[in-house]
């Protein structure tokens, strides 16, 4: 006899629009058994954080709930006034937001917020409630529980803030967990410790769990049941490891391929992909165009990173002093010709400023790098032709700013070139714009549009199209897929791959994401605090790490065993 | 903290000095004292003896310089018009002018806040788009005309109110208040409307778009999903974040208050300080303009120092930031 | 902004909204009249030929002495009121557009090179804006009057001395915050120009703060020249704007005679309530935060 927590029946959420009724989500049915902790995964837009919402009514308006039915506790939750839903939010039901610094309020201490959520669902008072909201803390594995009470959450990490909104989630003892990507917006290094503490406690009190999020290894790891979504419909169920390792819809499969393994290296992301003969044909145009920059084909010393050093000057706030923290501390490495070089670590480790001294984006205080025999930092790169200035360029993190909205995607594209004269004869920007699309997987009409119309992944794509119109020998590759779904991930690191292949391209990849930097590089670097830990091949890394920095890092990731 | 308000007072030392200097020598450059204030039957003796009082003879540096002296000392100088010192001119009409201001600004919060607050917590119900409409309405129309409408319509047309002057005052703190006695109260409600309707609207407006995009923020939602209900989410979560912004321009908009007192003054021929510029400006009687605006650039400069510290010590985020 | 974009702005933000579409309508009327003054207006209030002073402070629907009727009435020289309100409209209206244009363009620049050099440029203009908004606008400009005295171009100079710091403020933060975007970074790496920069990348995404200002501002500019003038200290008499008329008119107000005041104000009024309007609507409508409430 199994007993039903939470029920939802053919959920249907409207959010109606100019452009008619958007259904966020369609028809969805979801059970969750007393004690377990029921997945719901599935990639941005899938409309799994709007479960949750609808259930405890905190759905924005105007969206609304147009049909179906929730079950809570064996009581119908649908058409309740907001005066029952505050009788349950908070009591009954916790709610765990992704980013803990905007769920908390920035004007009210941490210990008046869990101690608000004491007095409005318990009956302690005064002491009691006190005695409790510290209790709480320290439950949640927070240091110094009395001091943490009368600071701002802008003083504390997002890991920090995260517990203390466990604690007021678990603070009247409910029944269900709402967890919505609880750890997605902390630093990689916090993330697990963080979720262990959430999913501990809830085991402990025999809280439910509902756990929305896009992150395949924390499903494997914490879920006894997951449900698969996409574009707001359900798309499969069943317990987590059957639907992990043996997927029935060809989306699940896919998702499941496209998930960069830590333990095994492959060639390529298995998604599927078709290069379509106009693509074949642009790629032969840019190859052409590429090859009257007439770069070497061999893999000799490109680049050399020597004792690099550098500081930040911050000013910190209103009333104190100046700070400075060490942003690369005697970095040294060298990187040869076609070879993807691989820097890992969390952030404030030095990985993206690395980068950007290379790119001359960030000065250095001491020590050299030179490139392709020249040095970039000798009498302030005094040395640094435009010609070697435009063979570095940069694939950034951010697809959503990383290209000038008021450009279209064409201009974005050859705007530069054009400025600086560099096309050939043969070439007409228009045509070079409309390749450069086409072979980055775009249709050539891609290039007529502004970067709003695309997603993320497209943008990401137009990003690359735009670095490879300098014919760049240099690519540095600040996080390019971190914001990105991991099907679109895939597509993309594997379109990366293909130009390296291509047009012997040197990429040097900075990424948070072991697994993915062990599927992309040839070396990898491990940093941390503005110094290396340790340069070795991936498998070495992965397999055999000789730094415990390096071995925490491993420590950390989601365990997923995929059997394919 | 202390290298701030240091650094703040030298700032506003600094204005305060651009702004002597331009109008001094641009008064000097404009008005001709002697042919303005003397009377027509005026002896060569009188001139002279003008002249020596104000030190006209001089040249304009040298003038300049003992004006800057003078005022170093506490000592304003001599008006051309009255004969008195300015500083006992100003101070004199100081207290018509504070009591206009403070009781406008205070209409100002008890009506707008709460109207913000509640328009922009249902922004779609016709009563909130109403309240919209009234306050733009409310600052589309310049001060003067406010003015002079109110003036037709309760002085002229109802006869319920004097059109002008400050009616009975009473001593308090050794300066003339008219708030303080009834005929003066009477006298002072047209002026107080005048002055407050733009502010009302405006603190409306800033609280209702406050409201409106504090009540979408996750916290929000957050203090919502952790079972407060929608009272104490109001009045703990929503006002103290919209009041952050809704304080530092309140402070800021009073030295406004205190300029835009110069037209209410005018409309209803109030003795403040916005009057005595004006006529002293229509007369070229140089040494009270001067005076006026460097003491107005020092107000300004302090009240914007004291918002920019009020601003911090409210504002955790500020406060906190050294150790964050 | 493409041509699809245009007519979705004018269908869903102007005629979306009854009382904004009224407003726009009022606001493209005002333009017209007083683009076209001298059609539109049944005589010319400044050519002493056309006017008697036989024909003064008659009441509004009173005859003339050549028969036509004087709508308006007119004011103590025999002037048709209505005549001065649309030649009074035209100069309040060229005042405050070429002020308010002039002032945010040099605010708009002053920004953008601002946000862009830092350093010393930054501090120079920074200090300079910090100056001018420790003073109250319309104080300033009455100080500027004052030592300038009258005259059209003098009144355009103060309101540009009151528009352009807040302006530049505003465009600054704006333009900081698109610096910081990774686009800027691809901008630089392409070795471009500061001026290619500033021109093709900043500018064009920093500008749009200021530019839903715009109505705004011109609509505060009519307000704050009429104030000026009525104070004494704005356009010359010869050449009376709207704020001129009313304090013209405000002599008489006691004694009467209340329409040579109070109808160019309702002018004033509705011309500046118009503009606001459609300035409300526009600025919600730009601001994302509220977009979804509104639209």
């Amino acid at each position: 006899m199994t007993d039903i927590l939470l029920k939802t029946s053919n959920l249907t959420v409207v959010y109606p629009t100019k452009r008619g009724a958007f259904k966020a989500l369609d028809d969805i049915s979801i059970e969750i058994e007393t004690g377990k902790i029921v997945g719901l995964v599935g990639e941005s837009g899938a409309g799994k954080s709007t479960v949750g919402r609808a259930v405890l009514d905190l759905i924005d308006a105007p969206g609304y709930i147009a049909e179906g039915e929730i079950d809570f506790q064996g009581e119908s939750l649908i058409g309740k006034s907001n005066d029952f839903f505050t009788q349950i939010r908070g009591r009954k039901v916790g709610y765990v937001f992704q980013n803990p610094m905007t769920a908390l309020d920035p004007v009210m201490t941490i210990g008046k917020q869990v101690l608000e959520a004491i007095y409005a669902n318990t009956d302690l008072k005064g002491e009691q409630a006190y005695e409790r909201a510290l209790d709480l803390l320290t439950q949640t594995r927070i240091k110094d529980p009395k001091d943490v009470m009368e600071k701002y959450p802008h003083q504390m990490s997002g890991g920090m803030c995260q517990r203390v909104v466990f604690a007021i989630a678990i603070s009247a003892n409910p029944d269900l967990i709402i967890a919505d990507e609880p750890t997605t917006a902390l630093d990689v290094s916090v993330q697990r410790s963080v979720m262990d503490t959430l999913i501990d406690l809830c085991r402990q009190y025999k809280i439910s769990v509902m756990l929305v999020t896009h992150d395949i290894g924390v499903i494997s790891e914490y879920c006894d049941f997951v449900y698969v979504m996409r574009h707001g419909k359900h798309v499969e169920q069943g317990p987590t490891q059957e639907v992990i390792n043996h997927p029935k819809q060809d989306y699940t499969r896919n998702l499941m391929a496209a998930v960069p393994r830590l333990s095994k290296r492959l060639d390529r992301f298995r998604v599927l992909e078709t290069v379509t003969d106009a693509q074949s044909k642009a790629r032969e145009v840019i190859l052409r165009y590429f090859q009257e920059s007439d770069f070497p084909d061999n893999d000799e010393l490109l680049l050399q990173v020597d004792k690099a050093s550098c500081i930040f000057n911050t000013k910190s706030g209103f009333f104190g002093p100046p700070k400075t923290t060490i942003g690369l501390d005697t970095v040294s490495f060298t990187q040869n010709r076609k070879e993807i070089l691989g820097i890992v670590g969390e952030s404030g480790s030095g990985k993206s400023t690395m980068g950007r001294a290379i790119l001359g984006l960030q000065r250095l205080n001491s020590g050299s790098i030179t490139y392709k025999g020249t040095s970039l930092t000798d009498n302030n790169g005094r040395a640094i032709t435009k010609d070697i200035r435009l063979s570095m360029q940069c694939i950034f993190q951010d697809p959503f700013s990383s290209l000038n909205p008021r450009m279209t995607a064409g201009e974005n594209v050859t705007f530069p070139i054009r400025t600086h004269k560099l096309l050939p004869d043969w070439l007409s920007a228009k045509e070079l714009a409309e390749n450069l699309m086409l072979s980055v997987g775009l249709e050539a009409s891609a290039a007529y549009r502004y970067p709003q119309e695309f997603s993320g992944g497209q943008r990401q794509r137009i990003a690359i199209a735009r670095a490879m119109a300098f014919r760049p020998e240099f690519i540095f590759c600040d996080e390019p897929t971190s914001a990105l779904d991991v099907s679109v991930q895939a597509e993309t690191l594997n379109l990366m791959k293909d130009l390296r292949d291509q047009y012997h391209l040197t990429l040097l990849f900075v990424s948070h994401d072991l697994a993915v930097v062990r599927q992309m590089c040839d070396r990898i670097i491990v940093m941390r605090n503005g110094a290396i830990c340790e340069i070795a091949n991936p498998d070495q890394i992965i397999e055999n790490p000789s730094h415990d920095y390096t071995r925490s890092l491993i420590a950390a990731m989601p365990k997923l065993d995929l059997s394919a | 903290m202390l290298s701030f308000i240091v650094n703040r007072v030298a700032h506003s030392l600094v204005v305060a000095w651009i702004i002597s200097a331009i109008v001094f020598f641009g008064m000097y450059v404009v008005a001709d004292p002697i042919d303005s204030f003397l009377p027509e039957d005026a002896t060569a003796a009188d001139e002279q003896a003008f002249i020596e009082a104000y030190n006209l003879d001089k040249p304009a540096l040298v003038q300049y310089g003992s004006f800057l002296i003078r005022l170093v000392q506490g000592d304003l100088g001599i008006s051309f018009n009255h004969g008195e010192p300015v500083l006992d001119l100003i101070l004199d009409r100081l207290p018509a002018t504070l009591e206009l201001a403070v009781i406008a600004l205070a209409f100002a919060l008890l009506i707008g806040i709460p109207l913000g607050i509640f328009s922009g917590l249902n922004p779609r119900t016709k009563r909130s788009k109403a309240t919209m409409f009234l306050t733009t309405i409310g600052y589309s129309v310049p001060n003067f005309w406010q003015g002079i409408v109110l003036i037709l319509v309760f002085a002229v047309t109802l006869r319920l109110l004097p059109a002008g002057g400050r009616g009975d005052t009473a001593t308090f703190l050794g300066a003339e208040w008219a708030f303080l006695t009834l005929d003066g109260w009477r006298h002072m409600a047209l002026p107080v409307i005048n002055l407050a309707i733009y502010k009302i609207c405006m603190h409306t407006r800033l609280a209702r778009s406050g409201t409106r995009e504090t009540k979408t923020q996750e916290f929000m939602t957050f203090a919502k999903a952790k079972g407060i209900a929608d009272q104490t989410l109001i009045r703990s979560h929503l006002l103290p974040n919209i009041l952050i912004p809704i304080v530092t321009i309140t402070g800021l908009e009073f030295g406004a208050l205190i300029a835009f007192s110069t037209v209410t003054e005018t409309v209803f021929s109030w003795p403040g300080l916005g009057k005595l510029l004006i006529d002293s400006i229509k007369l070229g009687d140089q040494p009270v303009v001067t005076a006026y605006l460097v003491l107005i650039s020092f107000m300004f400069v302090t009240i914007n120092l004291i918002v920019d510290v009020v601003y911090a010590l409210i504002d955790p985020r500020i406060r906190y930031s050294a150790q964050g | 902004m493409t041509d699809s974009k245009i007519k979705d702005f004018f269908r869903d933000v102007i005629f979306g909204d009854p009382m904004t579409a009224l407003g726009f309508v009022g606001v493209v009327l005002f333009l017209l009249v007083a683009l076209f003054a001298p059609i539109i207006a049944p005589q010319n209030p400044y050519d002493l030929g056309a006017i008697s002073i036989m024909d003064g402070q008659l009441a509004p629907g009173e005859s003339l002495m050549d028969g036509t009727i004087a709508i308006f009435g007119t004011d103590e020289q025999g002037r048709d009121i209505l005549s001065t309100i649309i030649y009074g409209l035209r100069i309040s209206l060229f005042v405050a557009i070429t002020a308010s244009t002039i002032g945010t363009a040099i605010g708009i620049y002053l920004g953008l090179i601002s946000a862009y050099y830092g350093g010393v440029v930054d501090s120079i203009v920074m200090r300079l804006v910090d100056v001018k908004m420790s003073f109250p606008g319309i104080l300033l400009a009455l100080m500027l009057l004052a030592l300038m005295g009258q005259g059209v171009e003098k009144v355009i100079l103060a309101l540009i001395i009151g528009i352009w710091a807040s302006k530049a403020r505003v465009t600054r933060s704006a333009a900081l915050g698109e610096i910081r975007k990774e686009y800027m970074r691809a901008a630089q790496l392409a070795g471009l120009s500061a001026n290619q920069i500033i021109l093709r990348y900043l500018l064009p995404n920093s500008i749009a703060p200021v530019i839903v200002m715009l109505p705004m501002i011109i609509s505060g500019a009519i307000a704050a020249e009429a104030t000026l003038s009525f104070l004494g200290v704005g356009v010359p008499i010869t050449e009376p704007s709207l704020g001129m008329l009313i304090a013209n008119g405000f002599d008489y107000l006691l004694t009467g005679y209340w329409w040579i005041s109070i109808l160019p104000g309702v002018v004033l009024v509705v011309l500046v309530l118009c503009i606001n309007v459609v300035a409300d609507r526009i600025r919600e409508y730009a601001n994302p935060a509220l977009r979804h409430e509104t639209m």
